[in-house]
């Protein structure tokens, strides 16, 4: 059995959920829903991100960009939610 | 080893992709919450781990392995706060939660 | 009277110094797990920057107590013996959670009847309220949405997964799970 052709799927497939993730970051209605679909993208890339590394072969170099990049999605994501806590407006 | 390898992979993507549908799906902002909030803190963990179990295949548990680990922990530790973070947020600015019976 | 005070004051520098050595053995710990390599050079680097790390973070991760706001918390100062024993329980409890949400997802009628509520459970340690915070975001058909003062506000999916979490005589599983595993229980009994 060939994982490339698995990996691939998977890849793919990460890309269609970011796409339709793009639907809720454009459409709303809340600011707190375009929020949301970004954490899911953000979330859903640091997968991809470790699947494109076992896919070229460069894992141990892939990882460390995961690591980096979940860390940092997380604090921006609190960091966003703390800002709008502060406006106090929900119709944005 | 190989079939878990799969099996953990697949299973991961389901709930990935079932946490997206929920998104789209979901009538108002605190439901939506509830599918993005769990279905991906499960899903991209058991994708990891599934990886874990590939690289074990042919390099065994290296340095990579622990690392991917460590991407796993944070992911449950920080993903329900980031959650929460967002919630909080949109309830203390006054975003009233959906009910069945309409307004 | 005096020597209560100066025995205070001698807790308290031990449990700074405590706090202080356990910070930079996991900092230390983790980078000599990044790095990966084992040779001087790598590990006098990571022993400098983990020292100048806890220097500036220490003040940020000692954590004031709900009761007594001399006494502090370390932020991971967690039990990890008991830890093992409630992790496996909690990994079933979101493979359930996640079985449920499917369910519901999948679903084209989308049987939900969401409602907020609160409940109370007190407990002194701020860890203890992150775990019991997130816990139930990660288990069925429930999410925190908002903590303060010991009330926690959850929005819920269904009537069942609010009986789940606030049975109506006596607590819920889970608080109790998490209360005993920081054996908040005992704290409350001692009442010292």
């Amino acid at each position: 059995m060939d994982f490339t052709y698995v990996f691939m799927a998977l890849i793919i497939g990460l890309a269609v959920i970011a796409v339709l993730m793009l639907y809720r970051v454009l459409h709303g209605p809340t600011v707190f829903d375009r929020l949301n679909g970004l954490a899911v993208i953000g979330t859903d890339a640091i997968l991809l991100l470790v699947l494109l590394g076992v896919l070229s072969g460069r894992v141990d170099m892939f990882v460390d960009v995961a690591i980096a990049y979940s860390i940092l999605g997380f604090i921006s994501m609190v960091i966003f939610a703390k800002y709008l806590e502060g406006k106090g407006d929900a119709d944005v | 080893m190989k079939y878990l390898a799969l099996l953990f992979l697949l299973g991961g993507f389901f709930f990935t992709f079932v946490a997206a549908l929920g998104v789209i799906r979901f009538p108002d902002f605190y439901t939506r919450m509830h599918a993005s909030g769990k279905g991906d803190t499960l899903g991209v963990a058991l994708s990891i781990i599934g990886l874990i179990f590939y690289l074990a295949i042919e390099d065994g548990f290296t340095f990579t392995s622990v690392k991917l680990l460590f991407i796993v922990v944070f992911i449950f530790l920080a993903n329900p706060i980031g959650t929460h973070a967002i919630c909080r947020a949109a309830y203390r600015c006054g975003l009233k939660p959906w009910t069945r019976g309409g307004e | 009277m005096n020597t209560t005070s100066a025995g205070k004051t001698k807790t308290k520098r031990y449990s700074y110094f405590k706090h202080f050595s356990t910070l930079f053995l996991i900092l230390f710990l983790f980078w000599t797990t990044l790095s990966g390599k084992l040779d001087v050079k790598h590990l006098t680097i990571g022993a400098v920057t983990s020292l100048v790390v806890v220097w500036v973070t220490l003040s940020l991760l000692r954590l004031p107590s709900g009761e007594n706001k001399d006494e502090y918390y370390l932020a991971f100062d967690i039990p990890i013996r008991r830890l093992l024993a409630y992790v496996p329980w909690l990994i079933w409890e979101v493979v359930k959670a996640n079985v449920h949400v499917a369910l519901i997802v999948l679903n084209p009628k989308m049987p939900i009847e969401p409602k907020v509520f609160a409940f109370k459970k007190k407990m002194d340690s701020p860890i203890a309220h992150v775990f019991l915070a997130n816990s139930i975001t990660l288990t069925p058909g429930t999410i925190t949405v908002d903590l303060q003062d010991n009330v926690y506000i959850v929005h819920a999916l269904d009537e069942d997964a609010e009986k789940a979490l606030t049975p109506d005589e006596g607590e819920g599983i889970m608080p109790e799970k998490v209360a005993r595993l920081f054996q908040e229980n005992e704290v409350e009994g001692r009442g010292d």
